[in-house]
């Protein structure tokens, strides 16, 4: 045998042994799956008075559905088990829908068939309806054809002689004027008697104030107010869902942020009580030590000093509140309805140096700086400013005691840009 | 050598922040909002110093007071809540007194008789910043004229307070009327700026209109239908004595006003069915034709500095203000608003032009810059016309009449601000008012 015969005895053998070892043991592992167990249903048998009888009994004035022409119905599947039907549905082209006139009874509703629709796709909304405002408005009073004259106009400035940026009611005839309002304070009763018993302040309103001049050719320009809309409000989109609330935003006030209370003087350290189990030898060496220590600190500090010789406390930065705070108390007492129109068009620095407890040095106050104007216009807005720091000064500024060396000099540029004649 | 050791050591911790607080910036703030209100003031009455000058030291002190509080811009305080009680000139200002009734300022005067004349002194004070504000300033004329001295004090103290040149001392030459609205009469009548010492200077034989005074108050010019046609006069104040412009025959001429010199006259004048702008020469009466349109061009008025006019012209179809130069040439229109424009004025300190707006049936004073911006209307009524400028540009007074059969016209003033509207009396129905300049 030469090698080629070899080889081909060799791999018919291999391929006997093969498929005789597949018929041996394939039965294991490819036999067929079994047939599924055949499901039985019970069905109970129906005489035909019994099924008279129940249609009978069922309600009569149910409509029959009538397949619409234009609409398409559904197909229905029929069950599997259930016996095929001797004949396909009838499309809606072999049965014509009667003539809307010639039928008596109403029109089917739409309920009126409820299998059919059951099993309709349910439609698929276009996204532009779904938008509609007119579906998800809530709904809005028609308006009434009748004018109304009870609506009120919008508030306008009315004439009154100061003109300030927050405006402020007539005051009431008892009370007296003052820059801002205070309500009254009832007396102390529980006040001993040898305390100096304070006398109880009085209640103060802002004078009438408008935030504009109002001439009269403004006051009269105006046109009779009408009840009828000036515009048609476009509708609201769609509401969106609400959002969970946040309790952060939540717990916020409405009102405007308080500018920030002057922080407390840390009140300083207590020193420490020495240790009773220590011996009376250390107790002189303690003692020096400390007084050293605040030797030494009084001599790094300058010493004693006062009205801002260095020892000031600087304190934290004023802040933003703190400020406005100051530019509140100073412009309500700035007045400038006596200036000229040359001094109007005048901005002035005005320099200033306080006491630590927030009143200007009257003598300290001086000119800085200016700007837009010369001469007797510089100096009339000058005198208006220093009167302004002098009036509102006289009780004092609300200034943080804590933080003097930061406002023991402060500078105020008066800008009256704001209030020119326009 | 430990308490050495400790101060060098705290010397070298503290010392910078130490030095850091001294060298602090000061703390800036920036104001832009302030209020306009009337500012408190009080007169601690004008005390006198002669015997006979009691009567005129009341009069006097209440002149100055109706002065300062009849701008608006003032407000007296009443005696009545006056602490410290100043019985001599000399007396020492108790400004804590004075601040605690929130004057912000204090006038201190003094009137005696000596030699035949008042003699006048007044001191104001800045109650707040504690100093007097300028000068004393002694005043002394005739007892005829004491108003023209209270008229100088309230002067003095409103311009040292607000900044604003003064006006009170000052006049109004205008048209006083009587009669039925049907057949006025009309004649010429000067009187102090608040409406005292009227005096009338033509009689009632003749209708006459729109007076204007020369820049040094010496002089009136105005239109007289005398002849039956409107023509130009010009008047002397101190003698009252008037005379016809030289005119050209068959021509009207009327809205006369002078140059801020006082040597020359524009005017409008009708010819041949056209109205035209001329120029006069006072001296000589020599013309000159400022405008050559079609269109009626009427009103002029001088800048101060005499270079330009502005004037009325309904050339673009209705009536607006034009401003030209003075020897005539292209003009330049300045109000584009709604409505009809007329009678502008420029003001005395050149900044500003007050004119007439007719508007959807109402009539307006209102003022705007020489370029026509910022235009704001001050007034508003049935027929608001023909305002005039204080000396000092601040106010505006103007004729205000009122509808019907019954109506009359009236003398009115207001703040450039649009504040301060009030009627000027006077002895009866009254219009076409020109505010004098300051007197001397």
């Amino acid at each position: 045998m030469n090698r080629a015969d070899k080889i081909g005895y060799g791999l018919s053998a291999a391929l006997h042994v093969g498929v005789i070892l597949w018929v041996v043991t394939g039965g294991q592992w490819f036999h067929p799956k079994p047939n599924e167990p055949v499901v039985i249903s019970q069905v109970a048998v129906m005489s035909e008075k019994d099924f008279n009888a129940l249609m009978a009994s069922a309600p009569k004035d149910a409509p029959q559905p009538k397949p619409e022409p234009t609409a398409p119905v559904a197909p229905v599947e029929p069950p599997k088990d259930a016996a095929p039907p001797p004949k396909p549905a009838p499309e809606p082209k072999a049965k014509p829908e009667p003539k809307p006139q010639a039928l008596p009874e109403p029109t089917p509703k739409p309920d009126a068939q409820p299998d059919v629709s059951a099993l309709k796709a349910p439609p698929e909304p276009p996204a532009d309806v779904a938008e509609a405002p007119a579906q998800i408005q809530p709904p809005v009073e028609e308006p009434s054809p009748t004018v109304t004259p009870d609506i009120a106009p919008a508030p306008k400035p009315k004439a009154a002689p100061r003109v300030a940026p927050t405006p402020a009611p007539e005051p009431p005839p008892e009370a007296k004027t003052s820059p801002t309002a205070q309500p009254q304070e009832a007396p102390k009763p529980e006040a001993a008697p040898d305390k100096v018993v304070e006398k109880p302040k009085e209640a103060t309103a802002p004078p009438e104030a408008t935030t504009e001049i109002v001439t009269e050719a403004t006051k009269t320009v105006d046109k009779q107010e009408s009840s009828a809309p000036l515009s048609s409000p476009r509708p609201a989109n769609k509401p969106k869902p609400p959002a969970p609330p946040k309790p952060e935003l939540a717990a916020k006030p409405d009102t405007p942020a308080k500018p920030e209370a002057p922080a407390k003087p840390e009140t300083p350290a207590k020193p420490e009580t020495p240790d009773k189990t220590e011996t009376a030898k250390s107790q002189p060496k303690t003692q020096e030590r400390q007084a050293a220590v605040n030797d030494a600190l009084a001599a790094a500090l300058g010493g004693e000093g006062s009205g801002g010789t260095g020892s000031a406390p600087v304190g934290p930065p004023i802040t933003a509140g703190e400020k406005d705070a100051l530019i509140v108390d100073v412009k309500q007492c700035w007045n400038v309805g006596a200036l000229s129109s040359d001094a109007l068009r005048t901005t002035v620095t005005v320099s200033v140096d306080m006491q630590p407890d927030g009143h200007p040095i009257i003598s300290s106050i001086k000119l800085v700086g200016s700007s837009g104007g010369s001469g007797d216009a510089v100096k009339q807005a000058f005198e208006a400013g220093k009167r302004a720091i002098v009036r509102c000064g006289a009780d004092g500024f609300p200034l943080p005691a804590d933080k003097y060396g930061r406002w023991k000099t402060i500078e105020i540029d008066f800008n009256p840009e704001k209030m020119r004649m326009k | 050598m430990m308490r050495f050791v400790l101060t060098m050591l705290a010397a070298l911790l503290i010392g910078p922040v130490a030095a850091f607080a001294q060298d602090q910036e000061p703390l800036h703030i920036t104001i832009t909002d302030g209020v306009i209100e009337p500012l408190p003031f009080a007169i601690a009455g004008f005390i006198p110093e002669t015997p006979d000058a009691a009567d005129m030291a009341s009069q006097l002190t209440q002149v100055v007071s109706n002065d300062l509080t009849g701008t608006g811009l003032f407000r007296e305080i009443p005696k009545s809540a006056y602490i410290q009680n100043i019985s001599a000139f000399d007396t020492s200002v108790k400004y804590s007194d004075w601040q605690a009734i929130n004057a912000q300022a204090l006038i201190v005067g003094a009137v005696s008789m000596q030699g035949g004349k008042v003699a006048v002194k007044f001191r104001l004070f800045d109650v707040f910043s504690g100093q007097q504000m300028g000068d004393g300033q002694q005043l002394a004329a005739s007892p005829a004229s004491w108003r023209r001295l209270a008229h100088k004090v309230a002067d003095v103290v409103y311009s040292r307070i607000t900044g604003e040149g003064p006006y009170f001392d000052s006049r109004v030459v205008f048209v006083s009327e009587s009669g039925p609205k049907g057949n006025r009469q009309k004649r010429l009548a000067v009187m102090d700026y608040d409406g005292a010492n009227v005096t009338y200077l033509t009689d009632a034989s003749t209708i006459v209109l729109a007076p204007r005074f020369s820049r040094d108050g010496t002089k009136v010019l105005y239109t007289t239908f005398e002849t039956g046609f409107p023509r130009i006069k010009m008047l002397d104040v101190a003698t009252a004595s008037a005379r016809l412009l030289p005119e050209v025959p068959g021509t009207m001429t009327f809205a006369p006003r002078f140059s801020p010199d006082g040597s020359k006259i524009v005017y409008s004048m009708e010819q041949n069915g056209n109205t035209d702008l001329w120029m006069m020469d006072v001296a000589s009466g020599q013309t000159q034709r400022l405008t050559t349109s079609p269109s009626i061009e009427t009103s002029p008025s001088f800048s101060p500095d005499g270079s330009r006019i502005v004037f009325e012209s309904d050339r673009s179809g209705t009536q607006q203000l034009y401003i030209m130069p003075v020897a005539g040439g292209d003009a330049t229109r300045i109000s584009f608003g709604d409505g009809r424009y007329s009678t502008p004025v420029w003001s005395p300190r050149g900044d500003m032009i007050a004119f007439t707006k007719q508007n959807q049936g109402r009539f307006h004073i209102g003022v705007m810059r020489t370029d026509g911006s910022e235009e704001r209307l001050l007034t508003s009524s049935f027929l608001d016309e023909g305002p005039t400028w204080s000396p000092n540009g601040r106010v505006i007074m103007f004729t205000r009449e009122t509808p019907g059969a019954q109506g009359e016209a009236a003398l009115y003033s207001v703040d450039i601000s649009g504040r301060n509207l009030k009627k000027t009396p006077t002895p009866g129905p009254a219009s076409d008012p020109a505010w004098s300049p300051l007197l001397p």
